[in-house]
């Protein structure tokens, strides 16, 4: 059962994969919208800003294109086997999965409540702002909630890129790093662009 | 029971050649220095799938139904088991 939950790969891919990948996606930007909370890029989660449907929706597009577009060009270069393309892209939408369960927890203001706390408290920006005790520890169950999900995410989308490239041990680890790394930068840069230019 | 054909020495794990063969029919034996072919060579599991494979007309999309796998991972399976085969035929 656990091994299923972090390599479904090993019984699932291809069309298979983007199709339930390309729907959790879907709804995932649709939580996202009525929750409040967004992925700026392919690992952030940022809660209590409002985005349109249309802007929440294109950054997790971008997000999966980003990584899966840089694993495909890195997967050509150093893999001996077949890779396909449906394959790598599909299992990468999946991968996103969780982030489904980062957006549902975005209903909670617990998170954004902390952050103004510690703002005014610290920073002394925005409104005094005081916290209860169950409210701040509701707010690290759901932070650390998040750092878990977020786990799952990176090591479903290693699982993915994976199987779907057939290159293993040190070397996969190590593209799968360095590819990560330009895939934040990537994402950023392109979602700040679709920000500036659909948001202002 | 189904007895399986040994392939790796029990004691040192080295590859086991042949030594001596027997026909049934008129209990003549052939003994000799004989070694195994590749395909014997590989383990049940990985003979299997080769068995399967060619069964399936080499259409890895139907192995990957047949083993209820992904597709990747089937074609992961054969590669590695093409790199074995081409690494035995190298020694």
């Amino acid at each position: 059962m656990i091994r299923k939950l972090i390599n479904p790969f090993n019984y699932i891919a291809g069309a298979k994969s983007l199709l339930i990948g390309l729907a959790m996606i879907f709804i995932t930007s649709l939580t996202g919208y009525y929750s409040n909370t967004f992925f700026p890029d392919i690992l952030s989660v940022k809660t209590g800003v409002e985005l349109t449907f249309k802007v929440s929706l294109l950054f997790n597009i971008v997000n999966w294109l980003s990584i899966s577009l840089l694993l495909y060009i890195a997967s050509l270069i150093f893999s001996k086997s077949s890779v396909r393309f449906i394959d790598l892209f599909g299992t990468q939408a999946l991968a996103r999965s969780p982030y489904l369960l980062a957006a549902l927890l975005g209903f909670s203001k617990s998170i954004n409540r902390l952050g103004e706390y510690f703002l005014w408290k610290y920073l002394s920006i925005g409104e005094p702002t005081d916290i209860s005790s169950l409210e701040m520890t509701i707010a690290v169950v759901l932070l650390t909630l998040i750092v878990i999900i977020s786990i799952w995410m990176i090591t479903l989308m290693y699982n993915a890129f994976k199987v779907s490239s057939n290159i293993k041990g040190g070397k996969s680890v190590t593209i799968f790093i360095i590819v990560f790394i330009l895939s934040i930068i990537l994402s950023a840069f392109v979602n700040n662009l679709i920000f500036n230019t659909l948001h202002t | 029971m189904e007895k399986r054909l040994p392939v790796l020495c029990p004691s040192c794990d080295s590859q086991l050649r042949v030594s001596s063969l027997l026909c049934e029919h008129c209990n003549t034996t052939v003994t000799g220095f004989f070694k195994l072919p590749v395909l014997m060579r590989l383990d049940q599991k990985e003979q299997s799938f080769i068995i399967e494979f060619v069964k399936s007309s080499g259409s890895l999309k139907i192995m990957a139904e047949k083993l209820k796998l992904s597709y990747p991972t089937v074609r992961n399976m054969l590669d590695d088991l093409i790199d074995k085969i081409i690494k035995m035929d190298e020694k």
